[in-house]
């Protein structure tokens, strides 16, 4: 899996189902994406990771000829984005932010509508239909409509709306965002084995753990620009650090105990008015142990610390750190 | 795969996209027929409208409007109240679409390989198959107080011509509502049209009862037009010129409407 990645997430490869290069894309003076490119194949899910703002949901329009793209440019399975919409679109699914599916129709109703829009046969589209209901165990309420669905409902029937043609690239914009725990790892399940017979998915989220446990590669985006990317296992090891949080009783030791601290760690970072250290830890108890013995021989009194795992936050604040700006 | 996509990216032939597109449009005609059916005080409510206003007009106002005529008044009322109906059922094509337009299965829509049109077009012949519900039920309202059909050919000509000018102005509304995007301000637009077409018309009262300078407008506005139509096809008067033009505005209004409703749809 390492050796496929490559530099900003873009590989040479026969096998690629989407290709974006440069992509930009500007409102007004808002500059949404910048200069994002990414390659995605077959067989793989594709993760855009960031925060709320950082340019996810237009990076999808853009690919999916939601939005006209403003520079840079872009190709679904060969085919160009900008030249030749309609053949784009006969070989996406988009499950975009909101759910999109008829409010007033039932579920089996919803997914015979764009059975028809994407003009699959009658019978082929009937055996379809009951073939994803079934799958997706949407058997109980298939028949009501879906202005009566619990979220989790709502958002199964809008994922399957997007396969109903069986498309070979499949875009997620936050598929489980609004979704209770289980719902969220049966979703998750679901896509892993989408992605395992074949289908190219891109998937945005703003969580670490559902870019770690369903990406194949994943890029960090950040107001538009990438921040990192590379494979889970590749991020995992520059990402994954716990964070032990520790405040001190008085302010006068604080940069005392930022010295004390960083002969264990380095990056460690101080607030003088909560009297607060973070200090990023590679091996999280081993360590944390060490630094608190260290503080207790150096006479340091401490109020409480608490050992955390990282926070998209951590993760932006490593990675622009390195970067050397911000 | 390769080979599939390449014959994907390939534009089809005229013929196919024709018949897909008709293959679209019923699609859509039949998810909109499902919504309609589905939002039961909507429909009543749409429904009834045109027996209101007949109703309203022929109790309220028949006898001060009526009296000026020198024809039996309700005779005079029911075929204008065909087209009164028809308009306000038109209305009702802008703001269902703004609220649907501003839902999220329209995007999904747009990222389909389907007509765009098809979305704007579903909606309009679904709301035009509506309004005839409507006129049939004035129709019948207005037989029970008096009005009568030369003949069914003459019943035909008229509600046909009544749902069709009414489908006219559903695609004024569809670019309406595609452009504000908002079932409150599409409904407050309708104040611009809506009432001086219906007021200021020959439904009611004949032009000559009107001020000098409006009677022009009142005579040669389409819902004059058509009700004009309607009215001599009913009552077995030769109609041939007022259908004419009755079919000249309905195609006019079609030329000029349809094209910008959906060049605003697509830009979003
Ligand atoms: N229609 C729009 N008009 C103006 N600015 C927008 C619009 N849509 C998104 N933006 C801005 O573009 C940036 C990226 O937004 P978006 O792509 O929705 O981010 P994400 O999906 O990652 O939360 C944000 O700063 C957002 O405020
Ligand atoms: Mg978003």
């Amino acid at each position: 899996m390492t050796d496929r990645s490559s530099r900003d997430g873009v590989v040479g490869s026969a096998s690629v189902a989407v290709s974006a290069r440069n992509l930009g894309k500007s409102y007004g003076d808002t500059v949404a994406v910048r200069d994002l490119s990414f390659d995605a194949r077959a067989g793989e899910v594709m993760g855009l990771l960031g925060p709320n703002g950082a340019g996810k949901t237009t990076t999808i329009k853009m690919l999916t000829t939601l939005l006209p793209i403003d520079s840079g440019s872009a190709t679904i399975v060969g085919i160009d984005v900008a030249a030749q919409p309609d053949a784009v679109r006969r070989v996406i699914g988009l499950a975009g932010q909101f759910a999109a599916v008829d409010e007033k129709l039932t579920a089996q109703e919803n997914l015979e509508m764009f059975g028809r829009l994407y003009k699959i046969p009658k019978t082929e589209r009937t055996q379809r239909v009951d073939h994803l209901i079934d799958r997706f165990d949407m058997g109980e309420f298939a028949d009501r409509i879906a202005e009566t669905y619990s979220g989790g409902q709502r958002r199964r029937l809008d994922v399957v709306a997007s396969l109903i043609a069986s498309p070979p690239v499949l875009f997620l914009d936050e598929p489980t965002t609004g979704l209770d725990p289980r719902s969220r790892t049966e979703l998750w399940d679901e896509i892993a084995d989408l992605a395992t017979q074949g289908t190219a998915v891109v998937l945005t989220t703003q969580y670490l753990d559902e870019a770690d446990r369903l990406s194949d590669r994943i890029i960090i985006i950040d107001e538009g620009v990438v921040k990192a990317s590379g494979t889970s296992a590749e991020l995992k090891t520059s990402l994954e650090r716990d964070v032990l949080e520790v405040h001190v009783v008085s302010a006068e030791d604080l940069d005392r105990a930022v010295e004390v601290a960083e002969q264990v760690a380095s990056g460690v970072s101080s607030d003088s008015e909560d009297r607060l250290l973070q200090i990023p830890l590679t091996d999280g108890s081993s360590q944390s142990l060490a630094v608190l013995r260290q503080f207790d021989a150096s006479d340091i009194p401490i109020d409480d610390f608490q050992l955390r795992r990282p926070t998209l936050d951590d993760v932006f604040l490593t990675l622009t750190a390195t970067g050397g700006n911000r | 795969m390769t080979t599939t996509h390449a014959a994907l990216a390939r534009r089809p032939g005229f013929a196919t996209r024709f018949k897909w597109t008709l293959q679209d449009i019923a699609t859509m005609t039949w998810r909109d027929l499902i919504r309609t059916w589905r939002q039961p005080e909507m429909l009543t409510f749409a429904v009834i409208m045109g027996v209101f206003f007949l109703l309203l007009f022929y109790y309220v106002f028949g006898g001060a409007i009526g009296a000026g005529t020198g024809v039996d008044y309700i005779q005079y009322l029911v075929p204008g109240i065909f087209v009164i109906t028809t308009l306000t059922g038109a209305q009702q094509t802008g703001t269902g679409l703004a609220t649907d337009l501003s839902q999220g299965v329209t995007d999904r829509f747009r990222s389909l390989p389907m007509s765009q049109m098809a979305v704007l077009g579903g909606r309009t012949i679904a709301d035009a198959l509506r309004n005839t519900i409507s006129v049939v039920l004035v129709a019948i309202v207005g037989y029970m107080l008096g009005f009568r059909f030369v003949s069914i050919g003459a019943a035909i000509g008229a509600i046909v011509l009544s749902v069709g000018i009414g489908f006219s102005f559903s695609w004024m509304n569809a670019a309406i509502a595609a452009k504000v995007k908002s079932a409150e301000m599409v409904g407050m637009l309708s104040m611009f049209w809506l009432f001086p077409l219906m007021l200021a018309s020959t439904v009611f009262t004949p032009a000559e009862q009107m001020p000098g300078w409006l009677q022009g407008f009142a005579k040669w506005q389409p819902i004059s037009v058509v009700a004009d139509a309607a009215r001599k096809l009913s009552d077995g008067i030769p109609a041939g010129e007022a259908v004419l033009w009755s079919i000249v505005w309905i195609l006019a209004l079609l030329v000029v409407f349809v094209p910008i409703a959906a060049a605003v749809y697509r830009r979003g």
